[in-house]
């Protein structure tokens, strides 16, 4: 087998089981089931056999699509190209759509038409797929339409729930025209420098920006914030996120964001090699500010757990966009890593309130409370991905955080420019608005009274543990051993996204960066200064050692439960003054009334603008592009 | 691996004996008992003695743990045992004048979240109590930290920035040998709005009268600490007098750290001196002559006055005073 | 002749932005995307284009006996605009079909009406 071919097949394979399950396996579950695991399994086993050479050697693996080589200096065929951007991206996009297959079969088995699920579902993951490891531009626009239209229908499919519809109509309209915007930069691009192969569009356009690329920029900015969801073009994220089946909105929250993610940092560090423009790492900056500001303050006003996690995914994806707008390796490395632990904690979360709606039946914070008895190791699994969003040690939404953090510090101290301070503040506090969030939820779903209703709640079946229990295991992994993440994943990809000679090189043969101007700088390590395992070994053994000691000193007991669910001895009783029973008046929802009391003028705007109204979105959208456009034309010609 | 062996002993001595666990308990519920018999004067009363807090504790710890029905065991259990391991650690990184236990290029991000943490523990056992007073106690105290957490990250910014003159500078080492070398942070006339900030932010992060908010013991019964009794909740009693030194301690060195005796010994009595009176100073009278707020007025008072002390002096350094 | 093209496909994208954001009926806004569309499909062709060119089919030996010695028009954007039309009316189709249903659930194409979902 040669290596060369490893991309295509994973993606074509991806698409051949998506006609496959509809053919053969609509009617028989075992069919579909085993088509869908083979395929993803083979696939990530493909990708995955590709780190060696990619990551560790450093090579860049390319193909030609029917070898069709470039011919006489122009790229015309198109060629699938995996640098270690690349390869990151697509290690992130298999791991997300293969724990989502495996949770799946368990979590979707009740629903009508799975063949159609499962369909969209590899037509969703060989898209993305596709979108990561293409090289040519205008593959890239169509892997991203069939990903908006995979996903919309996604969102549509339990079109029986409250809101599935409008949330798919409302992601697809917002999403063509962030497609339309894609594909207009990408026509603009093709006039100006005849090729649509990106190695030799970096290489032409290296020589500096006309009007024209300028233009093509902006658009393609604007088409890929749309698919990123940052503000304000995030709110068909909120939607559709919040109604889609859980294994999708973890999909869509996974890789689907990431795939936009990916497509900026593409095209404004690869493509058109701009970020040393301080106007373009300002706006970036401001918009992924304004991103995770806004995504964590709706969060903290919502009262439907999926949508609050949708919220959050949004405030998350603003980190990263803000750390790459940043424009230094140290940003680079800290949105990556960002992205990376956002896909694996978000994942987790929406796994856990998909565990909780299967369970329980309803997502609604209001109506929920108490499961950690019923289900316990649920509750583990969603304490670690609350504890890694918010940026708690040794998870890993700390480690990407703090690089951030240590990003946005340098920057303000190279540039002297007080809006990284401000940037910096923000994200400080954004960080603790999210662990408020979450204590939100946690109080409200899993701890507090046990709700009448749910007294006979389960824990989840195997299946649907397995991709929690792995996913909680990464989080911790990813921030415990920072270091070898850094070295295998972080390194070679920010490597690859600043040289690019070797990426132009291998598309257009060897020399052809060089002659176009295309230089290297090497990248330094990332110093993680408080970093050392021995430390944190002998930390572990103190808490062991302590926990230990209370238990021992404590002798905790607690009391024997009658038939009736009432307590033998009054003293295991929970305290209610007096009263026969009590709950908290305030709802599960609104616990931080007291906040949002303060900020009524904030709320009352952040209202009207989330009206639901799809041409209230579609204004906010096209007044955003036309900002992106102004600024870029006015700072970059 | 003599070295490693040297080096785990070294740590665990830190962690466990000096500066970590065992000095801060005692310093601790040190301040406590001075800060009891204190307003026991104010008050015109003699007040119980000073090694109270101690007797206190050591009885909590001998009496029975009932955990409720209605909570979650293993969390419950957990929670203050995770605040109290974070608020030793902390102490490692605040240098007592010419010592640090451990010393990197960004203690003061560390220590931050660390400080974080020490709260969120509270909040978690709160929750998993399983009590709708502890829920309620839990949503006040989640807001006290969001009040207090804004200004205080621009009081860290600004004393990294003065530091680091055109850079920013977290390690607490580099800001004590600066002030070595400069005098103390104190007198820098730009920084006096936010040392007077962080003063304000002590009491409320450490949670005494008037921003006792999350335990008023009159209206909602503690708050977290409701479902709480013997082993756990003389943990919980420790971590808030833990939190007194650290507080006070992260202020000594910030602002005041210019003091060498030369000896070690007499640097952590010096220290211990210093906190002491700044315990008196900003939680002790503070306490005794007011009355506690109500949620959304703490919110504000934060947000507005103590933020626009803060940000006032990150400003003034930033132009350069 | 080209700049007719071009100002042809500007006032298309832009009546197509001004449906999508004015309009409340769901179905105009449908079409107004579907206009957003059809205005970049003639930009890509028309930047293919060469005055007096003629249409890219020929024989290598054509070629290489200098018959076609010259000028045709680029055939990349026709493929390019090829695909995107196919994309576009796919995507249109789906759209209709969400209104056909939200109209079965909500009784109303009206945008204002369909707000199930906000905040």
């Amino acid at each position: 087998m040669n290596i060369q071919n490893f991309p295509v097949l994973a993606v074509m394979l991806l698409f051949l089981s998506a006609f496959l399950v509809e053919i053969f396996g609509s009617k028989i579950a075992a069919i579909r089931n085993f088509i869908t695991i083979v395929a993803v399994t083979v696939s990530a086993a493909l990708i995955f056999a590709l780190i060696p050479a990619v990551l560790i050697k450093g090579e860049v693996i390319s193909y030609w699509m029917g070898n069709w080589e470039p011919v006489a200096g122009y790229a015309i065929g198109i060629g699938y190209e995996v640098d270690a951007l690349s390869l990151f991206f697509a290690l992130l996009v298999v791991c997300t759509f293969w724990l989502s297959a495996v949770y799946s079969i368990s979590y979707m088995k009740d629903d009508h038409h799975l063949g159609h699920y499962y369909t969209l579902f590899l037509m969703l993951s060989g898209s993305v797929l596709g979108l990561v490891l293409t090289g040519d531009i205008f593959n890239m626009f169509v892997m991203i339409e069939i990903m908006t239209f995979a996903s919309v229908a996604l969102t549509a499919f339990r079109n029986g729930t409250e809101g599935a519809l409008e949330g798919a109509f409302k992601y697809l309209v917002i999403g063509s025209i962030g497609s339309s915007l894609n594909l207009a930069g990408i026509a603009l691009l093709y006039a100006e420098c005849h090729t649509l192969n990106m190695a030799q569009l970096s290489a032409i356009l290296s020589g500096g920006l006309s009007p024209t690329t300028v233009m093509a920029f902006a658009l393609i900015v604007a088409g890929f914030g749309v698919k990123s969801y940052m503000v304000p073009f995030h709110t068909p994220a909120a939607d559709s996120y919040a109604v889609a089946p859980t294994a999708a909105s973890m999909v869509f929250s996974g890789m689907v964001n990431k795939a936009g993610v990916y497509g900026m940092i593409r095209m404004v560090y690869i493509v058109f090699r701009a970020m040393d423009a301080s106007a373009l790492q300002m706006l970036l900056v401001i918009f992924g500010t304004l991103t995770m500001f806004v995504g964590v303050t709706m969060a903290l006003a919502q009262h439907e757990f999926k949508r609050l996690l949708a919220y959050h995914s949004i405030s998350q994806i603003g980190y990263v966009i803000m750390a790459v707008g940043l424009g230094s390796t140290l940003g680079l490395t800290g949105g990556l890593f960002h992205a990376m632990n956002h896909t694996l904690f978000k994942g987790l979360l929406f796994l856990t309130a998909g565990a909780v709606l299967k369970q329980a039946g309803t997502t609604n914070l209001d109506a929920l409370g108490g499961l950690s008895k019923r289900m316990p190791r649920t509750t583990l699994y969603f304490l670690a991905g609350a504890a890694a969003i918010s940026g708690i040690p040794p998870f890993n939404g700390f480690a990407s955080k703090w690089i951030i953090y240590q990003a946005a510090y340098t920057k303000a101290v190279e540039s002297g420019n007080f809006l990284y301070v401000i940037v910096t503040v923000a994200g400080l506090i954004v960080s603790v608005m999210t662990l408020a969030s979450f204590i939100k939820v946690t109080q409200a779903v899993f701890f507090g009274q046990l709700r009448e209703e749910h007294a006979h709640v389960q824990e989840p079946p195997f299946l649907m543990r397995l991709p929690m229990f792995l996913m909680a295991l990464l989080c911790s992994a990813a921030g415990l051993f920072y270091p070898l993440v850094n070295r295998y994943l972080l390194h070679p990809a920010v490597d690859a996204t600043v040289n690019v000679t070797n990426y132009i090189d291998k598309m257009m043969g060897d020399g052809y960066a060089a002659a176009a101007g295309v230089t290297n700088i090497p990248v330094q390590e990332v110093q993680f200064s408080f970093w050392d395992p021995l430390l944190w070994l002998v930390l572990f053994v103190v808490v062991f050692v302590a926990a230990a000691v209370v238990i021992m000193a404590g002798k905790g007991s607690r009391g024997r439960v009658l038939e009736e669910g009432a307590v033998a001895d009054p003293k295991y009783a929970t305290f209610f003054s007096g009263e026969q029973e009590l709950y908290s008046q305030v709802g599960g929802s609104d616990l931080f009334w007291g906040f949002k009391k303060n900020w009524k003028a904030y709320y009352r705007v952040m209202d009207k603008l989330h009206s639901g109204i799809v041409t209230d979105y579609t204004n906010m959208a096209v007044i955003a592009v036309g900002v992106i456009v102004i600024v870029m034309f006015i700072f970059l010609i | 691996m003599p070295e490693t062996a040297q080096y785990i002993l070294w740590t665990a001595f830190y962690i466990l004996i000096f500066p970590g666990a065992l000095f801060t308990s005692v310093v601790g519920l040190f301040l406590a008992g001075v800060d009891r018999k204190v307003i026991a004067h104010m008050q015109r009363r003699i007040g119980p003695p000073i090694r109270q807090p101690m007797y206190d504790f050591f009885k909590l710890l001998g009496k029975e743990t009932i955990i409720p029905h209605a909570a979650n065991k293993f969390v419950f259990l957990a929670a203050p045992v995770i605040g109290f391991v974070s608020l030793a650690i902390i102490m490692l990184f605040i240098p007592i004048f010419g010592f640090t236990a451990v010393s990197g290029s960004a203690d003061l991000i560390v220590i931050l979240y660390l400080i974080t943490i020490g709260g969120v523990a509270l909040i978690v056992g709160g929750s998993a109590s399983g009590s709708p007073y502890a829920g309620i106690g839990v949503s006040r105290e989640m807001v006290t930290m969001m009040s207090y957490e804004l200004p205080f990250v621009l009081v860290l910014l600004a004393v990294a920035r003065k530091v680091g003159g055109s850079t920013l500078v977290f390690s607490m080492e580099q800001i004590s040998q600066w002030q070595v070398e400069n005098g103390h942070m104190l007198f820098q006339w730009s920084m006096i709005p936010a040392a007077i900030a962080f003063l304000l932010i002590i009491p409320a992060e450490v949670g005494m009268q008037p921003f006792d908010v999350a335990e008023a013991e009159t209206e909602i019964c503690e708050g977290p600490l409701i479902e709480y009794s013997g082993a756990p909740l003389a943990v919980f009693k420790l971590n808030t007098a833990m939190k007194m030194i650290i507080m006070t301690g992260l202020f000594t060195s910030l602002f005041l750290g210019q003091f060498r005796t030369g000896y070690y010994w007499a640097d952590a009595l010096l220290f211990v001196a210093i906190c002491t009176v700044l315990t008196i100073l900003c939680m002790t009278t503070v306490h005794a002559v007011t009355a506690r707020l109500k949620i959304e007025h703490l919110f504000k008072f934060y947000w507005t006055i103590v933020t626009g002390l803060a940000l006032s002096s990150l400003i003034l350094v930033w132009l350069g005073l | 002749m080209m700049i007719v093209n071009y100002i042809a496909s500007f006032v298309l994208i832009a009546l197509g932005l001004y449906t999508v954001c004015t309009k409340k009926n769901l179905i105009k806004i449908v079409l107004g995307m579907g206009l957003i569309d059809y205005g970049v499909n003639l930009l890509i062709v028309s930047f293919g284009f060469n005055e007096g060119g003629t249409a890219p089919i020929y024989q290598l030996s054509d070629l290489l006996n200098g018959v076609a010695s010259g000028y045709f028009v680029d055939p990349v954007p026709q493929a390019l605009t090829l695909t995107s039309i196919v994309i576009g009316a796919c995507v249109e189709a789906m759209a209709l079909s969400l209104v056909i249903m939200i109209y079965r659930k909500y009784r109303s194409v009206n945008a204002d009406e369909v707000r199930r979902l906000r905040g």
